[in-house]
C-alpha cells in the first residue's frame, strides 16, 4: 500500500475509441490507480473528445497507418508534440508511464520531450525486420531516457532485446481474475462444446482457421457445436461457409461479463486460432481465469502467455489440420481436458490487477528513488529560450 | 562563399551533436546513480532483515554467527565489491530457510513473507541497475565521446553481477 499519493501521467498511443488491448490496459490500470488514492491523468488521440472519462485528456485526432501488419490508429506531428509538453508542462508528474514508445505516436513524443521518472510499456511481440537497424540509431537516444522498462510478455521482452539491444522487467497485462472465477455451469453451452470469443469478422482472429478444422473434427464427433460471441454482423461471416455447417454455428452476440464466466466455465474448449497481430492476449488469460481449457494457435504472444503449452494446448498457426487433431484428442481426454484448464486457473490468478497494479507501482517506485519529478527535456528547453517561447 | 558557409553549418551541426551527445550522457549518469541508490537502498533493507532474522527464533546460534557476520560484510563492502557481499549473504540466507525448522511464530512468518517480498524487488532493481550500466557503457565507448571526453570527470559506472537464481 503506498504511503504518498503520487501525481501519474500515462500515455496511451492508440486512439481512445477504437477497442484495443493496449486502450483497455490503460484504462484499467488508470481506474485501478486512482481507486488507490493516486492522482492520475491519461494523455491519448480520440475522435470523440466529449464521452472521454475525466481522467483522459486528448491529444488530438488519430490518424491510421499502416504498421506491423495491421492499422495503427496513432498521432504525431507538431501540432501533437505541442499538445504532450503543454500536457507535461501542466501536469508536473511524479511519474510518467509510456505505453508503446518505440512506435511513431504520442508515447514517443513524450518520452522525447520529458525528462525525470519515467517507465515505459513494451507491448508489441514481432519478428527482427531489416528496418530496425535504420530506426534504432534514432530510436536508442529516446528510449534510453526511461528509467525503467516493462514488457507485457517474455516474447515482448525478446523483441525489446534485440531490436534495442535493452532488457525488461516482465509484468503481464491485468484482468479482473476475480470476476470470472465463479462462473456456474450454463447446460445451453455445455457437452462437446467449441468456444470462440472476439471480433470474428476480423481475418487475424482466424475464425478461418477454426471452419477449415470443422469437417474433421465432425467426423469423430457428431455433435460438435461452436458458440461465437463478440461484436460483429454473423450474415457476413455465415456467407463465406459451407450452409451444410450453419446449423453448429450460434452467434451470441456480445455477451456480460457474468455471461462470459459461465461461458467460460461451461464450454469443453475454448479455442484461439489467431493468426497474429496480437501482442498479449489478454482474452486468453480470461479464459484462464474462467476455467476454460485453451487450444491456441502458437503465434509468440500466446506461446508465451500459455508458458509454452503448459497451461494450454497450442496448434501451429494457421494449419486447421494440427487443429482438428488437437481438438479430437482433447475432446476424447476429458481428465487431460480438466487437469490442463485447473493448471491454468491457478496460473491465471497471475494476472489479476491485484498482483498486476502492484508490480507496476514498484516499477514506478524504483523509478521515482531519485525524488525529482517530471520536467521539459533541458535541450527542448534551450531550444524554447532560443525561440523566445515560455 | 558558399565554401565557408558548408563550413560554418557544419561546424554548427557537429557542436549541435556534442552538446546533445553530453546531455545523452550526463542523462545516463545520472540513470545509474539513480538506479544504484535504489538498490543500495534495498540491499540495505535485506541486510538489515538479515540480522532480525539472525536474533530471531528461526536461526540456531551457528547460523546466527554466519548471518550476522554476511550482513555486517554486506553492509561494509565498498562498490566494486558489493555483489560478492551480497551473494554472499544470499548463500547465508539460503542455507538457514532451507534447513530451518521452527519457522511457526507470527514474527518469523512476517520476517519471510518480507524477505520474499523484497527479493523479488531486488530481483527488479538490478535489472534496472544492470541495464543502465550497460546502456552507459555503451555510450561512453563511442570513439567521438571519449575524443572529446564528454564523460569528463563522471566515474565509470561499475555493473553489479548478481546470482540471479540463488535470490
Amino acid at each position: 500500500m503506498p504511503l504518498s499519493k503520487k501525481r501519474i501521467g500515462i500515455v496511451c498511443p492508440y486512439g481512445w475509441d477504437t477497442p484495443g488491448g493496449v486502450q483497455s490496459h490503460v484504462g484499467d490500470l488508470a481506474e485501478y490507480l486512482i481507486r488507490q488514492g493516486h492522482y492520475v491523468s491519461v494523455l491519448a488521440p480520440a475522435i470523440d473528445e466529449e464521452s472521454l472519462p475525466d481522467y483522459v485528456t486528448s491529444a488530438g485526432r488519430p490518424i491510421s497507418i499502416p504498421y506491423n501488419g495491421a492499422v495503427a490508429r496513432v498521432l504525431f506531428g507538431p501540432i501533437a508534440f505541442s499538445r504532450v509538453r503543454q500536457w507535461i508542462n501542466n501536469g508536473s508528474f511524479d511519474v510518467l508511464h509510456l505505453h508503446e514508445p518505440a512506435i511513431p505516436s504520442i508515447s514517443l513524443l513524450a518520452c522525447w520531450a520529458a525528462e525525470g521518472p519515467m517507465v515505459g510499456t513494451f507491448h508489441a511481440a514481432a519478428k527482427r525486420q531489416k528496418v530496425t537497424f535504420a530506426v534504432a540509431p534514432i530510436l536508442e537516444p529516446v528510449i534510453e531516457k526511461l528509467s525503467a522498462r516493462i514488457a507485457v510478455s517474455e516474447a515482448a521482452r525478446e523483441t525489446l532485446t534485440e531490436h534495442l539491444e535493452t532488457d525488461a522487467i516482465v509484468v503481464p497485462n491485468g484482468i479482473y481474475a476475480r470476476r470470472y472465477r465463479d462462473g456456474v455451469v450454463d447446460s445451453r453451452w455445455s457437452g462437446n462444446t467449441l468456444g470462440f470469443i472476439g471480433r470474428f469478422e476480423e481475418k487475424r482472429k482466424g475464425l478461418e482457421v477454426l471452419v477449415a478444422a470443422l469437417p474433421k473434427i465432425i467426423a469423430e464427433y457428431p455433435d460438435v457445436h461452436i458458440f461465437i460471441a463478440g461484436p460483429g454482423d454473423s450474415q457476413e461471416v455465415l456467407k463465406e461457409i459451407d450452409s451444410n455447417l450453419h446449423p453448429r454455428f450460434t452467434f451470441l452476440g456480445r455477451i456480460s461479463e457474468e455471461e462470459k464466466a459461465n461461458f467460460l466455465t461451461s464450454i469443453a474448449l475454448y479455442i484461439a486460432p489467431n493468426t497474429g497481430g496480437e501482442s498479449f492476449g489478454i482474452i486468453l488469460a480470461e479464459a484462464l481465469a474462467g476455467g476454460a481449457s485453451v487450444i491456441a494457435s502458437d503465434i509468440p504472444a500466446f506461446d508465451s502467455l500459455l508458458g509454452h503449452g503448459k497451461y494450454g494446448t497450442l496448434f501451429e498457426s494457421e494449419n486447421s489440420a494440427d487443429l482438428s487433431s488437437k481438438v479430437i484428442e482433447l475432446l476424447g481426454d476429458e481428465n487431460k481436458r480438466r487437469s490442463i484448464a485447473q493448471e491454468g486457473k491457478r496460473y491465471a490468478q497471475e494476472f489479476d490487477w491485484d498482483v498486476v497494479a502492484e508490480k507496476i507501482y514498484d516499477v514506478y517506485e524504483m523509478a521515482m528513488v531519485g525524488g525529482s519529478t517530471v520536467t521539459l527535456s533541458s535541450e527542448n528547453r534551450a531550444w524554447n529560450k532560443f525561440l523566445g517561447r515560455q | 562563399m558558399s565554401k565557408y558557409l558548408f563550413a560554418v553549418l557544419l561546424i554548427a551541426i557537429m557542436a549541435w551533436y556534442l552538446s546533445f551527445s553530453a546531455t545523452r550522457l550526463d542523462r545516463l549518469h545520472h540513470r545509474v546513480e539513480t538506479s544504484w541508490a535504489n538498490l543500495d537502498g534495498l540491499l540495505q533493507r535485506r541486510a538489515a532483515i538479515a540480522i532480525e532474522i539472525a536474533r530471531s527464533e528461526i536461526s540456531d546460534p551457528a547460523s546466527s554467527l554466519l548471518l550476522t557476520f554476511a550482513a555486517h560484510q554486506a553492509r561494509e563492502a565498498s562498490i566494486r565489491d558489493r555483489s560478492q557481499a551480497e551473494t554472499g549473504l544470499t548463500g547465508a540466507l539460503g542455507i538457514l530457510i532451507e534447513t530451518s525448522t521452527s519457522i511457526d511464530g507470527a514474527i518469523e512468518q512476517d520476517l519471510l513473507r518480507e524477505l520474499k517480498e523484497l527479493t523479488e524487488k531486488i530481483k527488479m532493481a538490478i535489472a534496472i541497475h544492470v541495464d543502465a550500466v550497460t546502456r552507459t557503457q555503451l555510450v561512453r565507448k563511442k570513439w567521438f565521446i571519449r575524443l572529446f571526453r564528454l564523460a569528463g570527470t563522471a566515474p565509470e559506472p561499475v555493473t553489479y553481477e548478481f546470482e540471479g537464481d540463488v535470490l
